[in-house]
């Protein structure tokens, strides 16, 4: 077969245009389709990008890039009932993180692509792909493209890997909804959906401030957080879709409430939503296969551990390498052969980093960190801050009190507390 | 601020023909009606007649919907078009 580029990229957020840079860097003719009308348009983060991976893919450059502001604050917040337990970290050297807001960002981004002579097709939805003789056929609204070598950054939805029937869920017979919740199968257990607000309000600092909040997203398991941009402010919830498929709560009705109990006021700006993959380790999907290499929320590299969320540099890193791979498998001739991006994975800080937090989001992925542990801590604190004419307790009294007044076995006290450290 | 008005924030350039399919021979049958309560966009809504109708011009693209189903009634593809966001 003829081929119109060395390699084919699927979707131009930050995985797609990190892999388009890096592949172009080294000399490979590329292609980004993107199906937004620009990069960034379709694309949702918290957000809050830890900044290592832009810099390693740029260096210097990554100043040009329209970041918000430096996060140097950050608030932790669990509230049950009518208590709140908070406490707050800052430190004004670091500068290792900063507020993002995608659409501004991705375009930008896409920009930087485009100057080094990379095309990236926008409103431009790839709706299907076929093997042919060796290669791959990619159907789009705007024609077909032919290459040997596809990178996946199509996002959380993962289109391309269940076009080549790599991804695939299974069907069940009819039943009530809780008979299926602890079915490996069940692939709603598999994903968080993010809801996110714009706020018109704008921070008195000069620098940003991160608040992660647990506790205000009502039966359904899930966090929250809030950033602060240059003139606005960013606030959502990460819910998990089993969960939301158990209650009758509706996200945007738990975004409302969550936006009057954290008291932020000011003109709502935008609403939007977009999936989370929330894999367990040990159950990923596919990250290679013939002719493909997948990249950023399409594989599943999102790490959400209860204190931090990251997926934007897992995304930006991942593209690195499948770029650097696309060279390498171009250079051998067999484009079949894709293994070398999974050996490259597994030297990286993206497999490192998520196996290491996949011992705490076990522990995120359980009801005891929703409700039992803010329970007994909102106890704990209440009890030593309170004075009256009783006797003061005694702090280890008090704690043995509530973990057994919380029904919370030693045993998995002790377990629960080790996967944290 | 009620649904409509929060999704009307947003500009989404809707198409002439849904994105979305049911097949409300399933959907009649459905006890629970997941999609319902997934989706952060109101598009689902209970039905007698159909079992589900889908409002598909509120739909955010969210994705949610390729596993809001789990008995394999809803077949979800992206719109040529919809949303565009200006923050993101
Ligand atoms: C509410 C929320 C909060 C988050 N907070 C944070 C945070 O604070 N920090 C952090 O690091 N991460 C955060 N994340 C995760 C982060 O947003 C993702 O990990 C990141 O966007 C993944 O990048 P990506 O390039 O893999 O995918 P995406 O950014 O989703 O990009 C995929 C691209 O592919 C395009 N595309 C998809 N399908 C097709 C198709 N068929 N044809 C053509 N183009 C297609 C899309 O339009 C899009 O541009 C958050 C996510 C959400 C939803
Ligand atoms: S689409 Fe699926 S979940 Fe929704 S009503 Fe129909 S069968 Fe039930």
């Amino acid at each position: 077969m003829d081929y119109d580029v060395d390699v084919a990229i699927m979707g131009g957020g930050l995985a797609g245009i990190s892999a388009a840079i890096t592949a172009a860097n080294k000399g490979l003719s590329v292609i980004v389709l993107e199906r937004g009308e620009r990069s960034g348009s379709k694309n949702v983060s918290g957000g809050r990008m830890y900044i290592h991976s832009l810099e390693k893919l740029l260096g210097n450059r990554f100043r040009d890039a329209p970041l918000e502001l430096p996060i140097k604050k950050e608030t932790f917040e669990i509230y049950t009932e009518e208590k709140k337990i908070s406490f707050s970290f800052e430190n004004k050297e670091t500068e290792n993180s900063y507020s993002i807001l995608r659409s501004k960002f991705d375009t930008w981004f896409a920009s930087e692509a485009e100057n080094m002579g990379v095309p990236v097709s926008y409103s431009t939805l790839v709706s299907g792909i076929d093997r042919e003789d060796g290669g791959l056929v990619l159907r789009s609204d705007r024609g077909d493209i032919r290459t040997p070598l596809l990178i996946e950054s199509d996002g959380a939805a993962a289109f391309a890997s269940r076009y080549l029937g790599l991804v695939k869920e299974k069907q069940f017979s009819m039943q009530p909804v809780e008979k299926l919740e602890n079915n490996p199968d069940f692939m709603p257990r598999q994903f968080m959906v993010g809801v996110k607000e714009i706020i018109d309000k704008k921070t008195e600092n000069t620098y940003g401030e991160a608040r992660t909040i647990l506790g205000l997203s009502g039966d359904i398991k899930g966090g929250g957080f809030s950033y602060t941009n240059k003139e606005t402010t960013s606030i959502g919830l990460t819910l998990k879709l089993d969960s939301l498929e158990k209650h009758k709560e509706k996200a945007f009705e738990l975004i409302e409430d969550f936006r009057e109990k954290l008291g932020i006021e000011g003109k709502l700006l935008e609403y939007s939503a977009h999936l989370i993959p929330f894999y367990r380790f040990d159950s990923l999907p596919p990250r290679y296969a013939d002719n493909l290499m997948v990249t950023g929320d399409a594989a599943g590299f999102l790490i959400n551990d209860g204190f931090t969320i990251r997926g934007m540099d897992n995304a930006i890193e991942s593209g690195r390498l499948a770029g650097e791979a696309a060279k390498k498998i171009f250079d051998s001739g067999d484009y079949r052969d894709t293994f070398i991006y999974e050996q490259m994975l597994e030297d990286s800080f993206i497999l490192k980093d998520m196996k290491a937090a996949s011992r705490i989001s076990t522990l995120f992925g359980n009801e005891r960190t929703f409700d039992a542990y803010p329970k007994m801590m909102a106890g704990i604190m209440e009890r030593m801050f309170s004075v009256t004419d009783n006797p003061r307790e005694n702090i280890k009294d008090v704690m043995r009190d509530e973990v057994k007044k919380n029904g919370i076995g030693y045993y998995t006290l002790i377990e629960d507390m080790l996967k944290v450290i | 601020m009620e649904l409509i008005k929060r999704l009307g924030l947003n500009k989404n350039e809707v198409g002439n023909t849904s994105h979305i399919t049911v097949n409300t021979d399933i959907c009649k049958k459905c006890i629970d009606k997941p999609c319902i309560k997934v989706c952060p966009a109101g598009t689902y809504e209970d039905d007698k007649e159909n079992g589900i109708i889908v409002h598909y011009e509120r739909c955010l693209e969210c994705g949610a919907a390729l596993y809001a189903c789990p008995f394999g009634a809803l077949d979800f593809k992206y719109p040529e078009k919809g949303v565009s966001y200006i923050y993101g």
